[in-house]
């Protein structure tokens, strides 16, 4: 039985049919899925590493907070979707904003977001954090890039 | 009792519901892994019963574990369970796509042809989403009996959910111990209709008679075969499970049938159930992760 193959991401597509695959727009591949999850969460928790030392002096709740950090982290995330979710509401409303979920917006916001915090890392960050916040602009770029590639490719089968 | 507006947050509340449609309806596909895992934390320590009979079931299944082996692993059904029932409410809502393989095809077109069928499973995988793909795929309506939720919004939300999913084609009927129901799934049989049943836990005041498994002595739901015998329906074993992200794959087994005609009733319902209890364990063995069974099954187990 053949494996149906499915990518949500431009980059991940193309990269799939330069192989000579069949794909589509799916999301279908765990290695996207926990790849960018891992990256948008891990670049978050890493610039709230950074961070934390220079509002906490005592070492007991900095070591504490550090422990704790992931899970403060998911709660924080858990409250930027509903503000974001209020903002949408709030297009909605207007007429701004007709898709049936949210996501799409969630999205924007988390990838801004991220590459703000990835320019940060590039610009200020030691040698590593400098990489890490590569691991994200590079591929986001060929991402972006891959996406009219993508549509040419398609005109020309059509 | 506890206050209506606060049943709302039990375990098995409402609130909990919603807030996971709003969970898949606003958080991006790549950081649902996340969000899924700490919540599963979350309810790992919450749903304490649950917890309880998930680890004493598989003190039966996977004997010899360490208490503490025994705990990672039902953590990682608690997980499961979580991916299913996102992934159950992300299909009916955004109309997410999930790919499928399927395991014994040739009996799944046996049951798409079938003129009145009974669907035999299990609180396993994505049941739910299960039944909404298969009314898709064969373009038939399944009639789900399912047993009646503690929470009544929740039930609520639950019967709009499982008609949504599946495009109207999902019917929800309730297991109770009115009379009333095996005479209407009798009739739906006879006109053709597929009736979906999980028959991996028996429930209070519905027909139910020993049988083996994990060779432990367990009680389990007749009532499925005995709708067989009667109707003279095959009864088609099926049950869906994770493989991986946003993958899942059918099994299909063979038909089991009830036939007047191989002997006495409680003969053949005997039987029956026993082909069934050893098609439920070599399942339960491969993908006991999946099994979520959130009340002990086991008598040693209850004990």
């Amino acid at each position: 039985m053949r494996r149906q193959e499915g990518y949500a991401f431009a980059l991940s597509r193309l990269v799939a049919r330069l192989g000579g695959r069949q794909v589509r727009r799916a999301e279908w591949s765990a290695l996207e899925t926990y790849g960018v999850g891992l990256l948008v969460f891990g670049i978050s928790c890493v610039c709230a590493g950074r961070v934390l030392p220079l509002f906490v002096r005592a070492t007991v709740l900095r070591v504490l907070l550090f422990g704790a950090l992931p899970v403060l982290l998911w709660v924080t995330f858990l409250l930027l979707y509903y503000l974001v979710s209020l903002f949408i509401r709030l297009l909605r409303r207007f007429g701004l904003y007709s898709a049936p979920t949210n996501d799409p917006v969630q999205h924007l916001f988390f990838v801004w977001l991220t590459t703000v915090l990835s320019l940060l890392l590039v610009a200020k960050g030691s040698v590593w954090l400098q990489w890490l916040g590569g691991l994200w602009l590079g591929p986001l770029i060929l991402n972006l890039i891959s996406i009219p590639i993508e549509r040419l490719l398609d005109q020309d089968l059509r | 009792m506890a206050p209506q507006w606060w049943r709302r947050f039990a375990v098995r509340g409402v609130f909990w519901r919603q807030y996971l449609d709003f969970g898949v309806t606003n958080v991006p596909f790549y950081l649902l892994p996340v969000t899924i895992f700490f919540w599963t934390i979350f309810f790992f320590f919450v749903a304490a019963p649950a917890r309880r009979a998930v680890l004493a079931n598989l003190r039966i299944i996977r004997p010899g574990a360490s208490r503490l082996t025994n705990y990672f692993r039902t953590f990682l059904t608690l997980h499961n369970f979580a991916w299913t029932i996102a992934d159950a409410a992300d299909h009916k809502l955004a109309g997410t796509e999930f790919a499928y393989e399927v395991e014994g095809e040739e009996f799944l077109t046996q049951l798409g042809r079938a003129h009145g069928a009974i669907l035999l499973t299990a609180h396993m995988g994505n049941y739910d989403l299960g039944a909404a793909i298969f009314a898709q795929r064969f373009d038939r309506p399944i009639r789900m009996v399912r047993v009646p939720e503690a929470d009544e919004q929740t039930a609520a939300h639950l019967d709009a959910s499982l008609e949504r999913s599946g495009g109207g084609a999902v019917k929800v009927a309730y297991n109770t111990s009115s009379m009333a129901l095996p005479l209407e799934l009798l009739a739906a049989i006879r006109t053709g209709e597929i009736v979906s049943i999980q028959g991996d836990r028996p429930v209070a005041h519905a027909s139910q008679r020993e049988t083996r498994l994990f060779q432990q002595v367990v009680r389990l739901p007749d009532g499925p075969f005995m709708l067989g015998f009667v109707a003279e329906a095959p009864i088609f074993p099926l049950f869906i499970v994770r493989t991986s992200y946003h993958r899942y794959r059918v099994i299909a087994r063979p038909p089991i049938h009830c036939r007047r005609e191989e002997g006495d009733r409680n003969v053949v319902i005997a039987e029956a159930m026993e082909r069934w209890s050893q098609t439920l364990e070599e399942v339960i063995t491969t993908y006991w992760a999946q099994w979520f069974s959130f009340v002990p099954i086991f008598p040693r187990a209850k004990g």
